[in-house]
């Protein structure tokens, strides 16, 4: 039985911008919005588009990305035929390859995706905050009868050029790439979200594995010899929420924008579209006595004594007593003692910040950064952590780190 | 098996004590009435079985059921779905012309054929109005270590006084025990009896095949309930020992004691005491984290997932899906799942149940000794 569409996920990336958070898990594997990881994303999309099997190609620090999809049944993808499988690299008997780029990962999967003979086969991104619907992509790719489709973003003319552009005549039929290009011609930013014909794909896949000069990519090989061979190419224009969070700044700033989903237009209350994520199980969360709350969101099994701001508490967080969180994203399982003040900042899982710490602070103009606390780490009572610091590292009691 | 000389299935009356809160069953059973904010009142025996390797679990509804159907479904979240064993769901097996059971003893002769068929050398029996965290496991081991035939589970408190107002009916009975040593010399059926006593916790554990034998003499002689006919007359003969159990317990005996036994779990001594175990398993919905939007006031409350509170908030618990929109007060309630309260209204002292919308500028007020139950998707 053939599948019409299957889709594949790249989440191999070391994700090394977010430095700190990605030490021991991979980026989609990063949490984000107070319940979900960033993968959570992709794959709710690929569920509730119906699109029910789906090839995750991982590599660096799978452990805890393998444990969290499992047999795929939060996100419905427990399926009997097809389903979410997790496609590390493998020895094979002429030898054996890491990823070595994008476009190789799906290539050492051909096997894979030639055991549901699809029509058509979407490669998605694993590190992108996006809700998308890949039927009406797919819709548009058979009216245009095309061979390969983008998704496209419209950026700023002035952000431009930090892209990969595609420039499309007014049938959106794409004439020319550029990536990241000092004269922009377009302002039309790829997703990195592509549908191909599967025997396109594939054959261009199998030519690109035969050129030792490529790098084995999509973006700098796949594309450029798709336009090269004047192939039928077009770009779909995707005008919802959309964001890449590959740095720091950009992982804050869309874990904020849920705060707002009235101007940001992430929402999460979506009901038509919902995002699945594993549970976690806890009870209720309590806000006690004496405690403030102020637009933020909170989820189960969070303990809140003191003042949360403008922030995201995910599962398990515990705030004490007079202590002040602002602006901070603080994930799981992490412990924030009486007096301690956690301002503009991301705090990773499972931390510890003593009695009367300070992490981060609000940006001033001499100083503007997103302090971020990594994995696990323990900051002693009346440490001092700055706006700018990046801390994987236990700190000591009364100790400073800028 | 590893554990077979261990292995137990488990058995869960779910009807059990319906009548003392005709209300919060009138939709549903006992064992599917909401409880802490996301769990429904059976999440805390199927968990701690769970979590006990009883992984065998017959669950004996009698009626009102589907609610508590939707909610346990194959069984997954409990980890109940298994090749051998699993989650089995009993309705009753009503023949022509012949009534549905009233008691355990006709409600286990329905399944004695299943019962014989079972590989488990034990049966652990539980109702499903009390709240635990229970370590079965330490109960069988007890069971085992003082060679009785049954062992029952109980705990010291004062007898509720709502039990003891009751008059006697069918489904309403309820036990304390005289102990000598651990073994239970005397059963008093409904005592009327103030201070600590023994009090039952209706929790069994008895070998597979001792329980097939009484059943099957008390169902051919007509006998109804398990404890009053089968176990009362024969604490003589049989070695009956008491399990003292000395962990939180919550007992839901009437509307008054669901909403105390509720609004206790915002003292973290209890909510810790009662969640420090195993974890409590329940059916996932998939909300997102709560909400609380700029000038929302939240003082004591437990909150789920899926709310969004603009307004302000004391001593409450919030199920999922919960609304309090700007300028609305909510004090000393407990809004169940999806319940909306409309801007400016003002709320205190109410048990709404699901899907319950408070209009805007509305005032509605209970008092501490009689909370306000609002019925299922009920408007006001």
């Amino acid at each position: 039985m053939a599948k019409e569409m299957i889709a594949m996920l790249l989440a191999g990336g070391q994700g090394s911008r977010l430095y700190a958070l990605t030490e021991k898990l991979a980026k989609p594997a990063v949490p984000f919005g107070g319940k979900y990881r960033i993968i959570d994303f992709p794959l709710s999309n690929c569920v509730n588009s119906g699109i029910d099997t789906v090839g995750i190609l991982t590599q660096y620090q799978p452990l805890v990305l393998n444990e969290y999809i499992g047999n795929g049944q939060p996100w419905d993808l427990d399926r009997l035929y097809g389903g979410v499988h997790v496609l590390p690299p493998y020895q094979k008997a002429s030898g054996s390859d890491w990823y070595k780029g994008t476009a190789n990962a799906i290539y050492q999967n051909i096997s894979f995706i030639e055991r549901y003979s699809p029509q058509y086969v979407i490669i998605l991104s694993g590190d992108q905050i996006c809700k998308q619907d890949y039927s009406d992509f797919l819709k548009f790719h058979k009216e245009k009868n095309a061979e390969f489709s983008v998704a496209v973003m419209e950026v700023p003319w002035e952000e431009a050029s930090r892209f990969g552009l595609m420039v499309a005549d007014d049938d959106d039929k794409i004439t020319e790439f550029q990536e990241k290009p000092k004269n922009p011609k377009s302002n039309l930013a790829s997703m990195g979200i592509y549908i191909f014909n599967w025997d396109i794909l594939k054959k261009y896949l199998e030519e690109d594995e035969a050129d030792p000069n490529s790098e084995n990519d999509f973006g700098n090989n796949i594309i450029p010899n798709l336009l090269k061979d004047g192939r039928r190419m077009y770009a779909y224009h995707f005008d919802g929420y959309w964001k890449d969070v590959g740095t720091i700044s950009s992982l804050w700033e869309a874990n904020m924008e849920i705060l707002d989903p009235e101007h940001s237009g992430i929402n999460l209350f979506d009901e038509d579209w919902k995002i699945y994520s594993r549970n976690s199980g806890m009870t209720g969360h309590k806000i006690s006595t004496g405690a403030v709350v102020d637009n933020s969101m909170i989820t189960d099994g969070c303990r809140v004594k003191g003042t949360v701001k403008h922030s995201i508490l995910f599962a398990g967080v515990k705030v004490g007593e007079g202590a002040i969180v602002e602006d901070a994203v603080v994930m799981g399982g992490t412990v924030i003692k009486a007096g301690a003040v956690v301002k503009h900042c991301i705090v990773a899982e499972n931390v510890t910040i003593g009695e009367n710490a300070v992490v981060g602070a609000m940006p001033t103009e001499s100083e503007n950064g997103v302090a971020t606390i990594g994995e696990g780490v323990s900051i002693g009572d009346n440490a001092k952590v700055g706006p700018k610091a990046m801390v994987n590292k236990n700190v000591e009691g009364g100790e400073e780190v800028w | 098996m590893v554990n077979s000389n261990t292995s137990a299935l488990g058995i869960i009356f779910p009807n059990s004590y319906d009548s003392l809160v005709p209300d919060l069953v009138n939709v549903r059973l006992m064992a599917s009435i909401p409880f802490a904010s996301r769990y429904r009142l059976i999440d805390f025996i199927l968990s701690s079985m769970s979590h006990c390797d009883i992984d065998n679990i017959s669950v004996m509804v009698n009626n009102n059921y589907h609610s508590l159907m939707d909610h346990l479904g194959s069984g997954r979240e409990w980890d109940l779905v298994r090749k051998n064993g699993g989650l089995h769901i009993f309705p009753p097996f009503v023949e022509k012309g012949a009534n549905p059971y009233v008691g355990r003893v006709g409600a286990l002769a329905n399944i004695l054929g299943f019962l014989r068929s079972q590989k488990e050398k034990y049966a652990v029996i539980t109702d499903s109005n009390i709240v635990v965290n229970f370590d079965f496991n330490a109960m069988i081991k007890a069971h085992v270590e003082s060679g009785a035939d049954i062992t029952v589970a109980y705990n010291e408190q004062e007898l509720p006084n709502i039990l003891m107002e009751k008059k006697d009916n069918g489904l309403g009975y309820y036990y304390t025990f005289s102990i000598e040593n651990g073994r239970i010399t005397k059963i008093h059926v409904n005592a009327k009896d103030t201070g600590i006593q023994n009090f039952s916790m209706n929790m069994f554990v008895i070998e597979r095949e001792l329980l097939i034998d009484l059943i099957n003499t008390a169902s051919v002689r007509g006998q109804i309930y398990f404890e009053r006919d089968v176990l009362l007359p024969q604490l003589n003969k049989l070695n009956v020992q008491a399990y003292k159990y000395d962990g939180y317990v919550a007992r839901i005996c009437d509307m008054k004691s669901y909403f105390e036994e509720n609004m206790k779990l915002l003292d973290d001594h209890n909510l810790d005491a009662l969640f420090s175990g195993g974890q409590i398993y329940t059916k996932i919905r998939d909300d997102n984290p709560t909400r609380y939007i700029e000038g929302a006031k939240v003082q004591n409350v437990m909150v789920a997932d899926g709310c969004i509170i603009e307004g302000e908030v004391e001593d409450s618990i919030l199920f999922r899906g919960v609304k309090v929109a700007k300028g609305a007060k909510v004090k000393n309630c407990i809004l169940m799942q999806d319940s909306v309260i409309e801007a400016g209204a003002n709320v205190e002292y109410l048990i709404m149940d699901k899907n319950v919308t408070i209009t805007a500028g509305k005032e509605m007020k209970g008092t501490n000794t009689f909370p306000v139950y609002i019925g299922k998707h009920q408007t006001v």
